[in-house]
């Protein structure tokens, strides 16, 4: 009955857990790896479209060292092989532009720590408040959410996000990538506002947006000017945390979400010569597919299990949307936005993006990796199965992409194998005591 | 620029004819005039249906004497030849606040304030502050010049006016537009009663939503009929002494759309009263049901102006529905009459009062009779009052309200010239005003001074300056009494103006101008051609203006024709049957008359069957949400802690484009909740998802069920400091809500008991009827049944114990996240768990609700049901159902009915839905895959035999919509092209809802379950 659990190679875990009902912190992260692992048998998605039937995959240190045909690679001494036929085994899952670790309980406001106070933050860092003790964490990587973007949010200029694995002491433990990026929010071309005396909602023209972009764009070029000298008399914070930036080391995120935001947002960045642009939210990205590709802006996507946008939309366009910029050749991911705790439910949206869309799930499955690691510059470390990257990897009994075969047995973070324990789970055994079932 | 300054001057002339105060002290001597004149040789439209051509109408003292061919002028008479010219009776509005004190309605701040439980209106009044009964529009009444003035230079003569202020108005009274005293203008004091759906002025929290201002309306009604019968009633209540006195006054309900129209009926229904309905012009998108009600309406002629779409994206805005009402509402009058339904105008509404006729006649255009049209202003207001013998036409007797005019009232170049208030002249536009048009050579200074074109109408004439051959000037021009002042500028190039001021000299114009320059010159314009009116096109045959064809709902996706019930064979499909043959692989299901008739393997085509092949795909029953919130206007009636009056059936939008979408995810119907602002909120609606049909078509009326709610919501623990004050704010304080409402409910149904059952019933001993313990008492009776929106084990246990005590049922408990702690106990009661697959985190009460939820209730033996609370999320539902597997192995036949047959057992309607099965209601759904996979979606959603979702048409559809939309978008823009004026794109939609949403309060998306 309990399907999941029993299915993978868990069971020490379960009774661990039984055993210690006091036990109510996240488990241990996991140990650096200690000998080589091979894990054959099993069906290897790779993550760039290719599938190994009756596949190996060697990892040492922390790092690949072979993905191929079961019975190819070289046997290395002292490896400890695992036989996980029948098994599907994938790269970890990236949640891109999520408030993971930065909140806890949405009404609880001591436990929110995603929204400075301010229009202009570009120096606050979700690095040094992310949370490795979060309880919503390990619930992630029980469904494959093995790596997470952690992105400050509000005021104009929110901040800079980092890329944390879901396993770790700390967050200096844990990061994957410190300071991937500075996130704006473009003001929005059409606003919205509530009629008290028909409970209606009114969608127009938002008047108060040039303000704003002037505001941008006054910061940019100041932040260029500040830059441009290489001691300044007086640090500034401010413009100082732009410098990356300006420089093409780190990723510029513009929120914007309707067709011509999208555009003044990707010419603004131009305008300051900004090498790495994101656009993130896109709900009209498709409008601007070839400016998106002609510029080569990536697109970070809202959850696309939403409603569409207009009542006279397609039905299903939100869940077609990233298959329809991929097909158009722009580079896509798909997130959860600030939906942290259902950020566990990503890899089905990439699943729906397939089932209602004109992409295979071998497509649908770069949107939540390949591209998402493309996109944050993490691609030599994450997002594909490939020799040198790291072992971040799942094994699961089926298709991660549906809830039908999304049952993780074996997490390995760097080459370590993850404790899938998580709170709801204590809980879950819990009272299955208390109803004799166990 | 044309200004008739004699209509400015009309205030100042003082008549003295027909003064009626009697009683009233005279400064000066009194000056009593016969008021007799006699109007000769006139086109006397008497009523819309009479029309005496050179005919004589006779008033005398504010009253007709005689309107014919041959009437006998008594001596004394004033005769006014009006050759050529028409006599109407002058128009009526129902609907005006004419007179009446500004209502200003403080803009209600952002974000949830502290609540008002209270009235603010101090005295011997009932409880509301929007029920105001004894509003009494006589004695508020004020009359204003200017106001009767822009009135009556639009035609009317009469108006029956109200405060436009509360659910219950008070009465209204019907006063003439004459600028006499008030003593005057009233002609009846109490002519009508008014009621509406907006609390207006009211800062009272109760009633925060339209369901609640109905029930709080039905209140009234029960309340008012107890007090009427109850000497000794226990409290002076003058609001409820004055709806008694009001109440059986015709009766006028404004309300601003379709859906209102129909619900205001169907509150009058229950109290036996046909209300007089203003509607919001958009009765043309549900003709029948709004014909069924059987109301006289009252139509405004406010049209939507054309949107500017000049820029694509910025047009991408405007929704097909707002599209096709700028293309339609014109015509809305003439469906109207069409159908068959009474109805008068109002000029309530509009921007700009001149635009009434011109609206009017652009509905004509639509193909709206002038006879209708005048009915609709004249016989039939008047007669909605009572008054058909006072005002409305032209008989003997009648007061000496008429209007005179150059032609026929409802032509393009129509003009009013005077305005006839009891008897009283008041002059719009000169009667007799020299026709000057044609083109005159034009001389300043004994020099050519160019061409000077005056075109336009005989009243309203054009003036053009032609200083070249090419270069035309349009000068301002004023002209009075024959006195004519041109001043313009006569080259573009150098600045300065010429002023002419002159009068007409035989036929051409002479006087004198002063030229920028400053020297003084003569100047004169001599004839040389006269003006030549351009023959007008055929107008005898006009063609009546076309639109596009009305779709159901009146929205993009909207059918044109409803689809219909068919009988249908689908054949080799694997058929997920819920009952205990379990999943059949190919197999075939027979549909016939809406109901499932056969299932098994190889069966014949019944005769015209459609054969449709589920090879490879998967049959199931219609997925069934337990908790939504789609298709409604409003969700909470947070005012009270107690709001089990209110029903969700009272608004319920048959228009929400979320109908569609939840078919294109394969559910069938959807039971609609009240929100989770109250311990015990209102009666929810279940409705089969029928796009395009009727509210009642689409509801499911056996089902009785209602909303209770515990926790944090209720509490009001979110809400921020302002909401400290409504009981209750802690779990202790809502254990005692329910024991004082059931306790109140119980002696309530044994009042009741006792009553019903003595031998002699006598009306005047029965209890008050109170419809928000009638719920209650339904609840204790096993006739209502509770779904409850639950969190933490703590009060859910409570509440179990409460419903013990009291001996009454909890049939649901929803959301119930933590149902894992008590599934036992629920399975003990027969309880039920509706719940989320795998949601948590999002407020302090969910912090230990675990995804395994379902399963551990599940295996405790509780009937478990998935649902969304979300529009968004209820379209997968297959999806969240299937988590159900993934955590805590529920087997995925089980899993499936945790979205069909479970909640369809909740809902205690799983005698007819939820299972595939031979007599069952034919709510089907073939999916492309396994229907727990992410990768299913529905070829086809049926409900009842007729398939309302079929994705083959979804496509055809959105390729017709963008045909459509791009017919409407080129016809306004040649609308822009000529000139006509435009808005700014804007869509505007209701708001959709989620459980914790009060009305304007934003809430996150996560903090709303």
């Amino acid at each position: 009955m309990i399907q999941k659990i029993i299915a993978g190679t868990i069971n020490t875990l379960i009774t661990l857990a039984a055993i210690s009902p006091a036990f109510s912190q996240n488990p241990a992260p996991a140990l650096p790896q200690s000998k080589p692992m091979v894990l054959t048998g099993a069906t290897i998605h790779v993550g760039n479209g290719q599938v190994i039937q009756n596949g190996v995959i060697a990892f040492d240190k922390g790092i690949i060292t072979y993905v191929g045909a079961a019975g190819s690679n070289p046997a290395a001494a002292g490896a400890e092989t695992v036989e996980v036929k029948g098994k599907h085994i994938f790269p970890g899952v990236i949640s891109l532009n999520t408030t993971v670790g930065l909140q806890e309980i949405a009404t609880v406001r001591a436990t929110l720590d995603f929204a400075e106070v301010g229009e202009i933050n570009p120096h606050v860092r979700a690095l040094v408040a992310y949370n490795t003790d979060s309880e919503v964490i390990p619930t992630l990587r029980g469904n494959g959410i093995l790596v997470s973007q952690a992105v400050p949010q509000g005021g104009v200029i929110s901040g800079s996000s980092s890329v944390f694995y879901s396993d770790g002491w700390n967050w200096e433990d844990a990061v994957l990538k410190k300071d991937d990026g500075i996130w704006v929010s473009w003001p929005p071309f059409l606003a919205s506002s509530f009629n008290y005396d028909d409970f209606s909602v009114s969608t127009k023209r938002n008047d108060k947006r040039q303000e704003v972009i002037d505001l941008i764009r006054a910061t940019f070029s100041e932040a260029k000017g500040y830059n441009a000298v290489a001691e300044p008399a007086s640090v500034n914070l401010r413009m100082a945390a732009l410098k990356p930036v300006l420089a093409g080391t780190a990723n510029l995120y513009i929120r914007a979400e309707y067709a011509k935001d999208i555009i003044e947002a990707v010419k603004l960045a131009k305008e300051f010569d900004i090498k790495r642009v994101v656009i993130v939210g896109g709900d009209e990205a498709y409008k601007v597919a070839a400016f998106l590709k002609e510029n080569q802006v990536s697109v970070v996507l809202n959850p696309t299990h939403r409603l569409p946008g207009r009542v006279d939309e397609n039905v299903y366009m939100p869940y077609e949307l990233p298959g329809l910029l991929h097909k158009a050749g722009v580079k896509v991911a798909i997130t959860y936005a600030d939906e942290w705790w259902r950020t566990r439910n990503l890899a089905f949206l990439a699943g729906t993006s397939s089932g209602f869309g004109n992409v295979t799930p071998e497509e649908a499955l770069q949107f939540v990796t390949k591209n998402a690691a493309e996109i944050i510059g993490a691609e030599r470390e994450v997002g594909t199965l490939e020799k040198g990257k790291h072992a971040s990897l799942i094994v699961s009994e089926g298709d991660i992409l549906d809830m039908r075969g999304n049952v993780v047995g074996m997490v390995f973070v760097k080459g370590g194998k993850v404790n899938l324990d998580d709170k709801q789970k204590r809980l879950y055994e819990k009272y299955k005591t208390k109803y004799g079932k166990k | 620029m044309f200004k008739p300054l004699s209509t400015l001057l009309a205030g100042l002339i003082v008549s003295f004819y027909c003064q009626a105060q009697e009683t009233f002290p005279q400064n000066g001597a009194y000056d009593e005039r016969p008021g007799r004149f006699a109007f000769t040789n006139a086109t006397i439209v008497v009523d819309p249906k009479t029309t005496i051509e050179n005919g004589t109408l006779l008033i005398e003292n504010g009253t007709v004497i005689q309107a014919g061919k041959q009437v006998k002028l008594p001596a004394g008479a004033v005769t006014i030849d009006l050759k050529g010219k028409y006599i109407y009776p002058s128009l009526i509005d129902l609907d005006s606040d004419y007179g009446m004190p500004e209502v200003r309605r403080e803009r209600p701040a952002g974000g949830r304030q502290t609540p008002q439980l209270e009235s603010n209106k101090k005295g011997a009044f009932g409880w509301n502050q929007a029920i105001q009964s004894e509003n009494d529009a006589s004695l508020i009444f004020t009359p204003d010049a200017k106001k009767a003035a822009d009135l009556r230079k639009i035609g009317f003569g009469t108006v029956l006016v109200h405060p436009h202020d509360g659910i219950v108005r008070g009465n209204g009274a019907v006063v003439t537009l004459t600028d006499e005293p008030a003593n005057k203008a009233l002609l009846n004091r109490k002519a009508s009663a008014h009621f509406s759906f907006s609390k207006g002025t009211s800062s009272q929290t109760y009633p925060s939503s339209t369901m609640g201002v109905v029930a709080l309306l039905r209140q009234n009604y029960y309340d008012a009929e107890w007090y009427a019968r109850t000497p000794k009633a226990k409290e002076a209540n003058l609001s409820l002494e004055a709806f008694n006195e009001i109440k059986n006054l015709p009766s006028f309900f404004e309300t601003g759309d379709k859906y209102s129209v129909l619900r205001a009926d169907k509150v009058g229904d229950e109290f036996g009263v046909q209300y007089i309905i203003k509607g919001g012009g958009d009765e043309y998108q549900r003709i029948s049901e709004i014909k069924a009600t059987k109301a006289t309406l009252i139509l405004p002629v406010q049209f939507p102006e054309a949107y500017d779409v000049a820029d694509p994206w910025d047009a991408d805005v405007i929704s097909m529905s707002q599209l096709k009402h700028w293309e339609m509402a014109p015509k809305n009058p003439a469906e109207v009459a069409k159908a068959g339904i009474p109805f008068a105008f109002t000029s309530a509404g509009l921007k700009n009062k001149a635009d009434f006729l011109k609206n009017i006649k652009t509905a004509i255009e639509y193909g709206l009779t002038k006879e209708k049209a005048l009915e609709a202003l004249t016989t039939l207001p008047a007669a909605l009052i009572k008054a058909e013998n006072q005002i409305g036409s032209l008989k003997p007797g009648m007061l000496a309200n008429f209007i005179i005019t150059s032609g026929d009232l409802f032509n393009k170049d129509n003009v009013i010239y005077e305005n006839w208030v009891q008897g009283k002249k008041f002059i719009i536009s000169p009667i007799n005003a020299p026709d000057i048009r044609g083109t005159y050579s034009l001389s300043i200074n004994n020099q050519p001074g160019g061409k000077l074109q005056i075109s336009g109408s005989a009243d309203k004439p054009e003036y053009k300056v032609v200083v070249q051959d090419s270069v035309k000037i349009t000068p301002k021009a004023v002209l009075s009494n024959e006195l004519l002042t041109l001043t313009y500028q006569a080259d573009k190039k150098v600045p300065g103006t010429t002023r002419l001021t002159g009068w007409r000299n035989g036929t051409g114009l002479s006087g004198e101008g002063v030229l920028p320059s400053g020297s003084v010159v003569p100047w004169s314009a001599t004839l040389t051609e006269k003006f030549q009116q351009v023959a007008a096109a055929d107008t005898a045959v006009a063609k009546i203006k076309e639109t596009g064809p009305v779709v159901y709902p009146f929205v993009g996706f909207g059918n044109e024709e409803l689809p219909k019930s068919e009988t249908v064979l689908i054949r080799n499909a694997t058929v997920w049957t819920n009952e205990k043959e379990g999943i059949l692989q190919n197999s075939d299901v027979v549909v016939q008359n809406g109901k499932i008739t056969k299932v098994g393997k190889s069966l014949n085509a019944p005769s015209g069957a459609k054969t449709i092949d589920g090879t490879g795909k998967h049959l199931t029953s219609g997925i069934i949400d337990e908790h939504s919130h789609i298709a409604l206007f409003t969700i909470n009636e947070g005012g009270q802690t107690s709001s089990a009056e209110v029903r969700m059936s009272d608004v319920i939008n048959p228009d929400d484009i979320n109908i569609y979408r939840q078919l294109a995810g394969g559910v069938t119907a959807s039971h609609l909740l009240h929100g989770s602002a109250n311990s015990i909120g209102g009666q929810s609606a279940m409705i089969k998802l029928k796009w395009g049909a009727t509210q009642s078509e689409m509801l499911v009326p056996d089902v009785k069920t209602i909303k209770f709610a515990l926790g944090e919501n209720v509490k009001q623990s979110n809400w921020g400091d302002v909401a400290r004050v409504r009981f209750p704010q802690t779990r202790m304080g809502v254990e005692q809500v329910y024991f004082d409402h059931f306790l109140r409910a119980k002696e309530y149904a044994k009042s009741w008991k006792s009553f019903n059952g003595t031998s002699k019933k006598v009306a005047a001993n029965a209890p008050r009827r109170d419809i928000e313990l009638d719920a209650l008492a339904e609840i204790l009776d096993n006739q209502r049944f509770i779904t409850c929106h639950s969190y933490v084990q703590s009060e859910i246990n409570m509440l179990m114990h409460v419903a013990d005590s009291l001996k009454f049922r909890i049939n649901t408990f929803t959301h119930i996240l933590e149902g894992y702690k008590l599934a036992d106990g629920m399975a003990k009661r027969g309880i039920g768990g509706s719940t989320f697959a795998d949601w948590w985190a999002y407020k302090m009460e969910v912090k230990e609700a675990i995804p395994y939820n379902a399963a551990l209730m599940y295996h405790e033996g509780v009937t478990v049901a998935i649902n969304s609370d979300d529009a968004e999320m209820a379209r997968r539902l297959n999806q969240e159902a299937a988590k159900t597997v993934e955590y805590g192995g529920v087997p995925e036949e089980e899993a499936w009915k945790m979205v069909t047959l479970n909640p369809a057992k909740l809902l205690h309607v799983d005698n007819r839905m939820g299972s595939i099965k031979a007599g069952k209601d034919a709510d089907l759904v073939l999916w492309n895959a396994h229907p727990l996979s992410v990768y299913a979606r529905p070829e086809f959603t049926m409900v009842e035999g007729t398939v309302y979702f079929d994705r083959k048409k979804d496509e055809e559809k959105q390729k017709s919509m963008q045909l459509e939309r791009e017919k409407l978008i080129q016809k306004m823009l040649s609308d822009k092209s000529e000139g006509k004026p435009t808005q700014k794109p804007q869509a505007t939609q209701p708001k959709m809802w989620h459980c914790e949403d009060i009305v304007g309060v934003h809430t996150e998306h996560e903090g709303t379950r």
